[in-house]
């Protein structure tokens, strides 16, 4: 197995004081961002990454990537012990984590939680190890056509697969491409869309958009809904955590199932929280007792965190195989790799083979010093969360406006968090989702690209989408993908028609 | 009219706003594209192009969200914010516009401790040597991880340089 020999050179490369030490700094921090509310992983790591521009890529990344793992287990500590899910993909958590809480099972939760998110993280981890390099190598033969119907498919499949509505979903990710062409031309040099604004000749930063929808906005809907943590005391037991390590056996088959899930949805971009609410739905469709679902179920535990955590990670597979993040925090993330100068995708393997494998060997250790650290911190956290939100609101929002003045040292980037915040409240109130909007941003310039390279090639026929094999393949899932919504709106109307149902009244009220 | 409740703003209301709004931003990102080249250059593509047909995209899928709200959500009574919680938000966001207009004078440590003191003296009712002490000590504690731990300046003004930190 060549991969496992260059994961052997990978800990080479990571195993050492410092990194040890950046991981245990990067998983307490990212714990403390999942748990605040207001802070998520796109935040946390948009908020960290201006502090990593002078350090070296490989320690850059494992802080990171640590944060973003810390974050995971982070927004579950909440929805267990506080019903608050700190990050949306912890939401399915709290549907059982909080009942069995309650019912002075605290401990028995927690550990459940941590310990089949770390299962599922080490799960995607594998994945990773043993397609990273048949997917890099395959992606070898893509040239610009080929990617720009990558991302293509990855956008499409947002509109087919979001839960919100299309059209929605194609304004946000559209309004981030736009946003993502403001200032300087990559190829032409030429200014575009600035308006004759100096401000906007630097370009938007994705970094400042994050904070600002993701961060400022979240804070206005907790402040929106006055805040008030009804928490429950935790105390961790070591004697409840050894039972529930022996219980853990009993679930293998809901802990499979989920882990399947979770890579599945990783890959594809619909991202952890689809994967958690997924995997929550299937263990509670196929158990045979359904009773102790909502009440407790270990299962209902179980599956979902499972399935977050092993979408969280294996989201990073086709961020460094293909350059197309599976998820809102591994866009962010690739950002990040293209500032500190390197290029996500399949030559990433060949010309940095220590980072993609540092990284991937960090990934492991960094689950497993995960678990640990968040195990022996949930009672910090738990009281950090006791701190009114008076205080803890007011510097969180003073850690988000450094965080962007910090990413261009620019002070119209202060304005634009606001302005970010205010959209991504509103956005969110309205059912329009942000990842796609993020996504966008990120990989504008690379569509673009790839798209005017495209056109380059062929002197401007689109013909060159149908040139071979592989891009009409790619091409043709992307267009079933985004038609699909069409079709299934079409299938409902036949089906209703032909039923002789009739059509629902137009005020909203859904016809029984 | 009676789309507007007495106690609150309608979801319809800004669900068209909204929809008016990107529909506009899409308006003016193909126009921008197109005073910046959509067209054909001698390098391939000019550089509104691509953007060019984003634009319309945009203004499609608003015209298309304006349709749907007035299909779904006139006349339903939803409301987008009741009027007490609107005003929670107004005095969270209020506070956060004075953050960024004294920040950008004073600089960002200075911003901090006043934002902070501010919002816990003024608006949750703490002593004021408690805000005054929380605010600065936090500004305190930023300086010490930025400036110090990852040498990465904040925005500083005329306070620090009257005190000749840099």
């Amino acid at each position: 197995m060549e991969n496992i020999g260059l994961l052997m050179e990978g800990f080479g490369h990571i195993l050492s004081f410092n990194h040890i030490l950046l991981m245990m700094l990067g998983v307490t921090l990212g714990i403390l961002v999942g748990v605040l509310p207001g802070l998520g992983a796109p935040n946390g790591v948009s908020l960290l990454l201006p502090l990593t521009f002078s350090m070296d890529p490989i320690s850059a990344i494992i802080l990171l990537s640590c944060m973003y793992w810390g974050a995971l287990f982070g927004g579950s500590t909440t929805s267990i012990l506080f019903n608050i899910p700190g990050e949306p993909s912890s939401v399915a958590t709290t549907f059982d984590g909080y009942p069995l809480a309650r019912k002075g099972e605290a401990s028995r939760a927690l550990t459940l939680a941590f310990v089949s998110a770390g299962l599922g993280a080490l799960a995607g981890v594998v994945m990773i190890t043993l397609l990273s390099g048949w997917v890099a190598n395959f992606a070898l033969r893509f040239s610009s056509p080929e990617y720009f119907a990558v991302y293509f498919l990855a956008f499409a499949s947002f509109i087919s697969m979001g839960a919100q509505s299309p059209f929605k979903t194609l304004v946000s990710m559209m309004v981030g491409f736009a946003l993502a062409s403001v200032g300087m031309d990559t190829i032409s040099g030429n200014l575009r869309l600035t308006f004759d604004i100096p401000e906007l000749i630097k370009g938007v930063s994705f970094l400042v958009a994050v904070m600002g929808l993701f961060g400022i906005g979240e804070l206005l809907l907790t402040a929106e809904e006055g805040l008030r943590f009804d928490g429950i005391k935790a105390r961790v037991r070591l004697s409840e955590i050894g039972r529930t390590l022996i219980e853990m056996p009993r679930y293998w088959f809901t802990i499979g199932r989920s882990m399947l899930i979770g890579i599945w949805m990783g890959i594809t971009p619909a991202g952890p929280t689809a994967a958690s609410f997924m995997s929550y739905g299937v263990a509670r469709r196929s158990a045979r007792d359904k009773s102790q679902f909502g009440k407790g179920d270990p299962r209902g535990i179980v599956a979902p965190e499972t399935a977050d955590h092993s979408a969280g990670t294996s989201a990073l597979l086709p961020m460094l195989a293909l350059g197309v993040p599976g998820s809102a925090t591994a866009a962010v993330m690739m950002g990040g790799l293209m500032i500190w100068g390197l290029t996500p995708g399949p030559t990433l393997f060949t010309d940095r083979p220590d980072f993609v494998w540092g990284l991937i060997a960090s990934m492991y250790l960094g689950n497993i010093v995960a678990v640990i650290l968040v195990i022996a911190t949930v009672p910090l956290y738990a009281s950090i969360l006791r701190i009114p939100f008076a205080i803890i609101g007011p510097v969180i929002v003073a850690v988000i406006f450094s965080g962007a003045y910090q990413v261009g040292n620019a002070v119209s980037d202060m304005w634009l968090v606001l302005v970010f915040g205010l959209l991504g409240y509103v956005f969110k109130k309205l059912d329009y989702p942000l990842a796609p909007l993020v996504l966008a941003m990120v990989l504008g310039d690379k569509a673009e690209d790839a798209f005017r390279q495209s056109m380059l090639l062929s002197n401007g026929k689109l013909s060159v989408f149908w040139s071979n094999g592989l891009v009409t393949t790619l091409m043709l899932v992307g267009l079933a993908l985004l038609l699909s919504p069409l079709v299934f709106w079409l299938l409902g109307i036949s089906r209703r028609r032909r039923l002789g149902v009739p059509k629902p009244p137009q005020d909203g009220t859904p016809a029984a | 009219m009676s789309e507007n409740s007495v106690n609150g703003l309608s979801r319809f209301a800004m669900e068209a706003a909204v929809a008016l709004l990107t529909g506009a931003f899409g308006i003016a990102v193909a126009y921008g594209s197109i005073e910046a080249d959509a067209g054909w250059t001698d390098m391939g593509p000019g550089a509104g192009y691509f953007p060019f047909y984003i634009g319309l995209l945009i203004t499609f899928g608003s015209a298309a969200n304006l349709v749907y709200a007035f299909v779904k959500h006139r006349g339903t009574g939803e409301i987008f914010v009741d009027m007490a919680r609107f005003k929670v938000v107004l005095g969270f966001l209020l506070p956060l516009v004075a953050f960024a207009a004294v920040s950008t004078v004073l600089g960002l440590y200075v911003g901090t401790t006043l934002y902070i003191a501010g919002t816990m003296i003024f608006q949750s009712k703490y002593k004021w040597w408690a805000g005054l002490a929380t605010g600065i000590g936090v500004a305190l504690f930023f300086f010490v991880i930025f400036e110090i731990g990852f040498k990465v300046p904040l925005l500083k003004g005329p306070v620090e340089a009257f005190f000749g930190i840099y």
